[in-house]
């Protein structure tokens, strides 16, 4: 025991002390910062880094050019359709002046088509913002046509959002509201936690593993414990890593969460731009997904989750780190990795399928199948699954899971010596023995 | 009851035997050569004697007990394919592989900094491996089989790779740990060596003991009567007494004979001296590297007839 702890915290160490470690940790929520940003930031400099474009708008009904305000990105400038005979003409004359033409046909109520012409580009912001204006001006210049008194109130007064709620139904007979979509949501985040991890840390300790091997280390460690000490010493110091990791992950988040929080509501309050109004309203509704979020019941799939992980990870875990065991470089380990990928990729897909119909023929299977039940099982969850399933899938998960770390281990027992010769399938199967 | 006791130890593998019941006695306190062509077992004896393998018949006593996986920390073993966790400090380093042969943290650490002292290396205590020589990471690799002053020591080719200023340094110290009690398993085909540190060799070939015993001894067994005489004349050949064998092409200027069948070094040397000027005369006992070369060259032709 004092041999596993002396392992696991050499392998801990080894790959927290790194200097790529800190990197990745603090670099990919800095990318996905970034990631998030930038179109933000490129849509915020294109606003203040452009002139305020001179739009003509030749408006040959005379009645809707009016409802197109100048802003600080569009000068639009009105002018009577009988004034101008040529548009073309009209803007070569204006020696750059003028960056566009909108030309808005004598038929544009019936047609509703409207031109803009230019050498330049023309932006699609321009576009819609043209688009969303008149539409909304022609539409409205219909309704009040048509002569009937009160008719811009009674379509508001009709007008309706359907929300469809959904209430499940207990055993016992009371009613639990309950949000289809916040369960899809937790459920395909805890799956993708799942995956992610899995595919991470299980790269990383095949990576150990063949690292201790090309560095000959690895005949001196076992001359000192068990090569099963070894195997799970590393298993287990990658996983705490991992999580780690993800500690600190989730701290970051926080942090970066309430700052972004307030100083977005601060702009909000200052500069409503359409941008800020927008990010307001998102988190509107983040936090009415939120409330649904904090309707589910967490405790039991927090510890389902952990349970889950735990022996999804095991399981892989294992896998990656015989199959390592048995190459002697990185570049000669896909032909081992490759079916246990697949295997995890076809468990995720599995789980977005399920996501349909998560009580499914389908969804119940793959989430009693070892293989494929941490990543399932975790788009199941926030529905409910009933006690039997859950039971039999855990149990077989961690059978299963048990069987392979002591498979893997003989697998690794052999493999560690083994230099030279590359290993085959059959070989594997023969150490197994 | 030697300290380390091989008896009949038998390991197969898929499609071939790599030992086929393999005995051999380990007095406490003695340098033993394991010697034997590449692929003739030694690894696998050792990794057996390590319990990285387990035999599949046969016993492996220590001390007159069978052993344990708990007898790995009396253990030190410098393995012929070694290497170092490039990205751990020195100091590190060594304290772990200490610590996971059991050691106190404190005990491993003091240890630590009397071996880097002893070798010159205390200003390279908190470097990371990869930046050391390849001479000093050797260095560190023995440290590191030592630390724990393991009273039996298996050293496999444990010279090579070194350069002969080190080389000279690290058999200074595999004599002084035998001198402090420590036994000592050495694995080589450095047959040089053999000679200079070894007392008693056992030479394994095709996954079987051909040869066993002390150095003296096994030198006394495979002599061929050969004398080297110093003399300024011309020696004519005696059919009764000896043949004359072509010159050493080291040493040119003596003549060498072989004695003839049964015939006593005494008589021969007499009746030379009698004829001719004799300045003197050394029995010629073979290498340690022509008897391997000889013991393995003769096995192979008997296992291919």
């Amino acid at each position: 025991m004092n041999k596993l702890r002396l392992i696991i915290a050499r392998e801990y160490m080894s790959i927290v002390g790194r200097k790529s470690f800190i990197f990745m940790t603090l670099g990919m929520p800095l990318l996905f910062i970034l990631i998030g940003a930038v179109p933000v930031l490129l849509a915020y400099l294109n606003d203040k880094g452009s002139d305020t474009q001179q739009i003509a708008v030749i408006d040959e009904t005379g009645r809707y050019a009016t409802a197109l305000h100048s802003d600080d990105m569009y000068n639009f400038v009105a002018l009577r359709g009988d004034t101008v005979t040529d548009a073309r003409e009209f803007y070569d004359k204006s020696n750059g002046s003028i960056d566009a033409v909108v030309i808005i046909p004598r038929d544009v109520d019936s047609t509703g088509v409207v031109d803009i012409f230019s050498e330049g580009t023309i932006t699609p912001a321009l576009v819609s913002t043209l688009r969303n204006t008149l539409t909304d001006t022609i539409e409205a210049a219909h309704l009040t046509a048509m002569g009937i008194p009160d008719i811009q109130q009674m379509i508001e007064k009709a007008h309706v959002d359907v929300d469809v709620r959904t209430i499940k139904w207990s055993e016992a007979g009371d009613e639990q509201a309950s949000s289809t979509e916040a369960a899809m949501g937790l459920g395909l985040m805890l799956s993708l936690i799942t995956y992610m991890f899995v595919l991470m840390y299980g790269a990383m300790i095949m990576n150990s593993v063949i690292e201790e091997k090309t560095n000959r280390i690895v005949e001196v460690v076992v001359s000192s414990c068990r090569p099963f000490q070894l195997m799970l010493g590393k298993i287990i110091g990658v996983g705490l890593v991992g999580l780690t990791q993800m500690a600190i992950w989730i701290i970051l988040l926080a942090i970066v969460g309430t700052v972004a929080g307030s100083v977005l509501g601060w702009t909000g309050v200052q500069a409503p731009s359409p941008e800020a109004i927008a990010k307001v309203q998102d988190m509107g509704a983040m936090q009415a997904i939120m409330q649904q979020v904090m309707s589910i019941n967490y405790v039991p799939i927090v510890l389902n989750f952990i349970l889950y992980f735990i022996g999804g990870y095991l399981l892989y875990s294992s896998l990656f780190a015989g199959l390592g065991s048995a190459v002697d470089q990185p570049s000669d380990s896909s032909q081992f990795t490759t079916p246990v990928i697949l295997i995890m990729i076809i468990a995720f897909y599995a789980g977005m399928a399920c996501m349909e119909n998560p009580s499914g023929p389908m969804a119940v299977w793959c989430s009693i199948i070892p293989f494929t039940s941490p990543v399932v099982m975790m788009i199941r969850l926030p529905f409910g699954v009933p006690f039997w399933q859950l039971a039999l899938s855990l149990a077989l998960l961690f059978g299963t899971a048990l069987a392979i770390t002591w498979l893997a281990a003989r697998i690794y027992r052999r493999g560690i010596l083994h230099y030279g010769k590359k290993a085959s399938f059959g070989d594997l199967f023969k150490w197994m023995k | 009851m030697a300290y380390l006791d091989i008896n009949n130890v038998v390991k197969r593998y898929e499609g071939h035997t790599a030992l086929a019941g393999v005995s051999m006695q380990v007095e406490q306190g003695c340098i033993y050569g394991l010697l034997g062509p590449n692929g003739a077992g030694k690894s696998t004896l050792i990794r057996i004697i390590n319990r990285i393998l387990a035999a599949d018949e046969g016993t492996v006593t220590l001390n007159g007990k069978q052993m344990t996986d708990d007898d790995i920390t009396h253990i030190g073993y410098l393995p012929e394919e070694r290497g170092l966790y490039k990205k751990m400090k020195v100091g590190d380093h060594i304290v772990y592989l200490g610590r996971l042969k059991g050691m106190t943290k404190a005990d491993a650490v003091a240890s630590m900094h009397w071996w880097l002292d002893r070798f010159d290396l205390k200003e390279w205590e908190n470097k990371k491996v990869e930046n050391l020589s390849k001479g000093m990471q050797q260095k560190v690799q023995f440290i590191g089989t030592v630390i724990h002053r393991p009273p039996l020591l298996i050293f496999d080719e444990p010279f090579s790779g070194f350069d002969p200023v080190n080389a000279e340094q690290l058999k200074v110290e595999i004599l002084a740990l035998r001198d402090q009690g420590s036994t000592i398993l050495f694995s080589t085909h450095n047959m040089a060596s053999v000679e200079e540190v070894c007392q008693q060799i056992t030479l394994l070939n095709h996954a079987q003991v051909v040869l066993t015993g002390s150095v003296d001894e096994v030198k006394q067994r495979h002599k061929k009567n050969i004398i080297a005489v110093q003399t300024p004349d011309v020696i004519e050949p005696n059919d009764n007494l000896f043949t004359l064998l072509p010159p050493d092409p080291v040493k040119k200027h003596d003549t060498r004979i072989k004695l003839a069948q049964g015939v006593p070094v005494r008589d021969a040397i007499n009746w030379l001296n009698e004829h001719y000027r004799l300045t003197g005369f050394t029995e010629v006992l073979p290498s340690m590297n022509e008897i391997f070369i000889e013991t393995v060259k003769s096995k192979n032709v008997e296992n291919n007839e």
